[in-house]
C-alpha cells in the first residue's frame, strides 16, 4: 500500500507541477471565457452618434423612420434578438451578424433636411457637399412614390462597412414604410401586429415519470459535457502511454519490477494520472459553472426570458462517476497499449482503435440528445466504451430510469476489470521485454500464461 | 521430566537453523523456460553470507534470467528459490538492491526527487531516505548535482547515481549486473573501492559479469554459467588450485604435432608470444615436455602456473 501511493504520488506531480498543465488548465478557461466575455464587451462599445439626414421626396416616412431609430425603440429591439439568439442558437452565420447587430443597435442624430422640390441631383449633391464638409454621415433618399414594387431606397454612408449602423437603419426604413403602406391600405398597425405576431413555441420535455419541465439550453450543456469528457480521456489516455513508454524506453521498469508488484506500480500510475485529470477536469468544471452563471445572468438582466438548465448535485455525481469509468476503461487500454510497444511512434499507430471508440461515443451523443428515450440511445448509453461519453449526455437530456444508469455502471465496472486483469498481464511481461514490438498472438499467450 | 530425544532434536534444529542463516540465498534445481528455449536448467547453488559471489558466464548463458528469479520479478518454473533461509515475500525482496544490466533514470525527474522515490519504493521512510541519499551523494562526489535534472548528469555520473538508488534502503543482498559497464577506469576504481567497504560491513553481494579480471580481484566465490547450465562453482581460490597441476605456461617453436594431441593437451589458449596449455585429464607435465624434445621443438620457457580466470572462462566455454 506504501508503494501503490507512493507510485501514485509521484505520478500525480508528475503531471500536475509542469507548466504543460497549470498552461492548459488554467489558459483554456482563460481563453474560452475571452470567447464568451470578449465579443460582449467589444459590442457593447457605442460607436459615435451617427449624423444622418432624411431626404424624404414622399414626405410620408421621414416621421415615423425618425421615431423608429428613438433609443427606446432601439433598446427594446436589442432585447428581442438576445432572446431571440438564446431560444434558437442554430442559425446561419449571416443570421447571427444581423442579430448581434441589432443587439447593439447605434445612436443615431438627425440633421433637419427639406428635400421638397428638388431634383435628385440636386439633393445627392447638396448632400454630398456637407458629407464632405464632415458636417453629415449619411443619408437615406426617399422616392416619391414607396407603394410600387420597384422602388428603390438609396443610402449613402461616409462608412459603408459599419453593418450596425447600416442593419439599424435599414430595419427602420422597412418597417416604417411598412406601417405607411398598410395604413395606406386602411389596415392599422395595431391591427396588423396582432395578427402577424409569432406564436409562442416553448419547448418543453416530459420525463418518463410525467414530469414537464423547461428544456433550454441543455443542447448547450450536454454538447460541452460530451466534449470535455472526450478531450480529457483522450489527454490522459495518451499521458499514461507515454509515461509507460518511457519507463520501458528508459529500463526503468526492470528496478521498478524488483522494487514493488507490477500491478502495485500499474495502478497506482493509473490513480495517480487519473487524479491528475480529475484535478484539471475540476478546475474547468468550476470556472465553465462561474462563466455560465454569469452568461445566464447578464442574459436575464438584459431581459431575455430563459431559465437555467437543470443540473442538480445528482447530475454532477453521475458526471464524476461515469467520467472514472471512462478514464479507467480507456487508460487501461492505453496502458495495454503502452506495454506492448517500444517507443512512441508505434505507440501511435496503436492508438487509433480507441481514439476510434471515443469518436463514435462523441458521435452518438448528438443522436442522443435529440431523442433520449430511443432504444439506440439506451444501447450506447449502457454498452461499454461509449456509455461514459453517452450516459451523462443522455442524463442531462433526460434523466433515463434508475436501472439503466445502474446497468451502464455496472456494465462498465465489469469492462474495466476485465481489461485489468489483461492488461496487468501484457505489462509484467511487456514491460521486461526490450527490442521488439509485442505482436497480437505473442501477447495472447502472455495473457494466458501468467 | 524433560525428554532426552526432545533435546537432541531441539539442538539439531538450532544448529540447522543457524546454519541457514549463515546462508542467504539457496537456489535449488530450478530450471526456467520461455516457449521451446530453455533459459535456465537445473540449476543449483548457495551463497554465504559475508561474500562477493562471481556470476559469471558468457552473454546468454542465463545470468541476468537466474537474477530475475532471485529478485522476483519472474518465478522459476521448476525448483525454488530462498532468501535469507525463507521463501521471497514482498518484504524479504526489500532487503535486496538490485543494479540490473539494463538499467534506466527517469530522464526529467530531479536527482533527489528520484533517489527519494526509488527508496520510497523500497519502503524507506522519507526522512530516512533523506539522510541516507545525502550520505551517498557525498559519498559518490555527486552532492552539487542533488537538485539539477538527471539529464544533465554524464554517463558514468547516472551509473553512480543508480548505484545509489540500490542502496538507499541498506540491503543485506546487493546484485550488480555488469556495474562497471559504462565507467571510465578511474571510476572503476572507485566503485571497487565502494564494493570492498560495503562487504566490510559484512554484507552479501552477488557480481554478475563477464569480465574476468574484474571478478578474479573481487570476488570469494564463483559460478560459471554456460549454455543455462552450470559448469563450474566454488570458492575461487580452490578452483585455481585445482587447475595450478595442469596448466603450463609454454614459450616454444615447433612442436605443433604434440600441443594437437587430445590424449595429451585439453585446450590451448594463445597469448601474444606465449601459450596456456591446460593438460588433459590423465596427462602430466613431463610427459608433455618430454615429447616436446623429442619432437624437436626449440623451448624457451616451460612454466608450470596458476591459471588466471579469464583461462579458466574461456577453458570450460570453448567450444562447449
Amino acid at each position: 500500500m506504501m508503494k501503490f501511493l507512493a507510485v501514485l504520488k509521484r505520478e500525480y506531480k508528475k503531471v500536475v507541477f509542469t507548466w504543460a498543465f497549470l498552461i492548459t488548465t488554467f489558459l483554456m478557461p482563460l481563453a474560452a471565457s475571452l470567447f464568451i466575455v470578449v465579443p460582449v464587451f467589444i459590442f457593447s462599445i457605442e460607436g459615435d452618434t451617427t449624423r444622418i439626414a432624411v431626404a424624404d421626396k414622399s414626405g410620408r416616412i421621414s416621421e415615423r423612420f425618425q421615431e423608429n431609430l428613438l433609443p427606446d425603440k432601439i433598446r427594446e429591439k436589442a432585447k428581442k434578438a438576445a432572446q431571440e439568439s438564446l431560444n434558437n442558437p442554430r442559425v446561419s452565420q449571416e443570421e447571427q451578424m444581423k442579430r448581434s447587430a441589432e443587439q447593439i443597435g447605434g445612436k443615431f442624430e438627425f440633421v433637419e433636411y427639406n428635400a421638397q422640390n428638388k431634383s435628385l441631383e440636386q439633393i445627392k449633391r447638396e448632400l454630398n457637399a456637407k458629407i464632405s464638409q464632415k458636417n453629415l454621415d449619411a443619408y437615406v433618399i426617399i422616392p416619391e412614390d414607396i407603394s410600387r414594387n420597384d422602388t428603390k431606397f438609396e443610402f449613402y454612408s461616409r462608412k459603408p462597412g459599419d453593418f450596425v449602423t447600416n442593419t439599424s437603419i435599414e430595419n427602420s426604413l422597412n418597417e416604417a414604410v411598412l406601417s405607411q403602406r398598410l395604413a395606406d391600405s386602411n389596415i392599422s398597425e395595431e391591427k396588423l401586429e396582432e395578427l402577424s405576431r409569432n406564436i409562442a413555441f416553448n419547448v418543453k420535455s416530459i420525463s418518463e415519470t410525467g414530469e414537464e419541465k423547461e428544456d433550454s439550453g441543455s443542447f448547450w450543456v450536454a454538447f460541452i459535457v460530451a466534449m470535455l469528457i472526450y478531450i480529457v480521456l483522450l489527454i490522459y489516455g495518451q499521458a499514461i502511454m507515454s509515461a509507460i513508454v518511457e519507463e520501458k524506453e528508459t529500463r526503468i521498469a526492470e528496478i521498478l519490477f524488483s522494487s514493488a508488484k507490477p500491478f502495485e506500480l500499474m495502478l497506482g500510475k493509473l490513480v495517480g494520472v487519473g487524479l491528475a485529470g480529475l484535478t484539471q477536469l475540476a478546475i474547468w468544471i468550476t470556472t465553465l459553472t462561474i462563466l455560465l452563471s454569469f452568461g445566464f445572468v447578464s442574459a436575464m438582466l438584459s431581459g431575455a426570458d430563459i431559465t437555467l438548465p437543470s443540473i442538480t448535485p445528482q447530475i454532477i455525481i453521475y458526471f464524476f462517476i461515469f467520467f472514472f469509468l471512462g478514464y479507467f476503461i480507456y487508460a487501461t487500454i492505453y496502458a495495454l497499449i503502452g506495454s506492448m510497444v517500444t517507443n512512441m511512434q508505434e505507440g501511435g499507430q496503436f492508438a487509433f482503435p480507441p481514439i476510434m471508440l471515443l469518436m463514435l461515443g462523441l458521435y452518438f451523443c448528438f443522436a442522443v440528445v435529440r431523442d433520449p428515450n430511443s432504444t439506440f440511445a439506451f444501447w450506447v448509453s449502457i454498452l461499454p466504451f461509449f456509455a461514459p461519453i453517452v450516459m451523462p449526455v443522455r442524463i442531462i437530456a433526460e434523466v433515463p430510469p434508475f436501472w439503466q444508469i445502474a446497468l451502464a455502471i455496472l456494465l462498465n465496472l465489469l469492462t474495466i476489470f476485465g481489461l485489468v486483469w489483461i492488461a496487468s498481464r501484457v505489462y509484467r511481461v511487456g514491460m521486461l521485454m526490450y527490442g521488439k514490438r509485442a505482436s497480437i498472438p505473442e501477447v495472447w499467450k502472455w495473457i494466458k500464461q501468467s | 521430566m524433560i525428554n532426552v530425544y526432545d533435546v537432541i532434536v531441539y539442538n539439531t534444529f538450532k544448529i540447522i537453523n543457524m546454519n541457514d542463516k549463515d546462508i542467504t540465498l539457496r537456489v535449488e534445481n530450478v530450471s526456467k523456460y520461455f516457449g521451446d528455449f530453455t533459459a535456465v536448467k537445473d540449476l543449483s547453488f548457495k551463497i554465504r553470507a559475508g561474500r562477493v559471489f562471481g556470476f559469471l558466464g558468457p552473454n546468454g548463458a542465463g545470468k541476468t534470467t537466474t537474477i530475475r528469479m532471485i529478485v522476483g520479478i519472474t518465478i522459476p518454473d521448476e525448483g525454488k528459490v530462498e532468501l535469507f533461509g525463507e521463501k521471497i515475500t514482498p518484504e524479504i525482496r526489500d532487503r535486496i538492491g538490485y543494479l540490473p544490466e539494463e538499467r534506466g533514470l527517469y530522464r526529467k525527474m530531479k536527482v533527489h526527487d528520484q533517489l527519494r522515490y526509488f527508496a520510497a519504493l523500497k519502503g524507506v521512510s522519507q526522512k530516512e531516505a533523506d539522510k541516507r541519499i545525502d550520505f551517498w551523494l557525498d559519498r559518490m562526489k555527486l552532492s552539487e548535482w542533488k537538485l539539477k535534472k538527471t539529464t544533465d548528469l554524464s554517463k558514468g555520473m547516472s551509473q553512480k547515481l543508480q548505484f545509489i538508488a540500490t542502496m538507499l534502503h541498506d540491503p543485506d543482498l546487493l546484485i550488480l549486473d555488469e556495474p562497471f559497464s559504462g565507467l571510465d577506469p578511474v571510476n572503476v576504481e572507485f566503485m571497487k573501492d565502494v564494493i570492498a567497504e560495503i562487504k566490510s560491513r559484512d554484507k552479501t553481494i552477488i557480481f554478475s559479469t563477464h569480465l574476468m579480471e574484474t571478478a578474479e580481484k573481487l570476488c570469494d566465490d564463483i559460478l560459471l554459467l554456460n549454455k543455462s547450465h552450470k559448469v563450474l562453482s566454488g570458492s575461487l581460490r580452490q578452483i585455481k588450485e585445482s587447475y595450478g597441476k595442469n596448466v603450463i605456461s609454454l614459450r616454444c617453436i615447433g612442436g605443433e604435432k604434440v600441443l594437437n594431441d587430445k590424449n595429451l593437451v585439453s585446450n590451448i589458449i594463445e597469448h601474444s608470444d606465449e601459450k596456456e596449455i591446460f593438460l588433459a585429464d590423465d596427462a602430466d607435465p613431463q610427459m608433455l615436455l618430454r615429447k616436446l624434445i623429442e619432437s624437436g621443438a626449440e623451448i624457451t620457457k616451460f612454466e608450470m602456473v596458476e591459471p588466471s580466470l579469464n583461462d579458466i572462462f574461456i577453458d570450460n566455454v570453448k567450444d562447449k
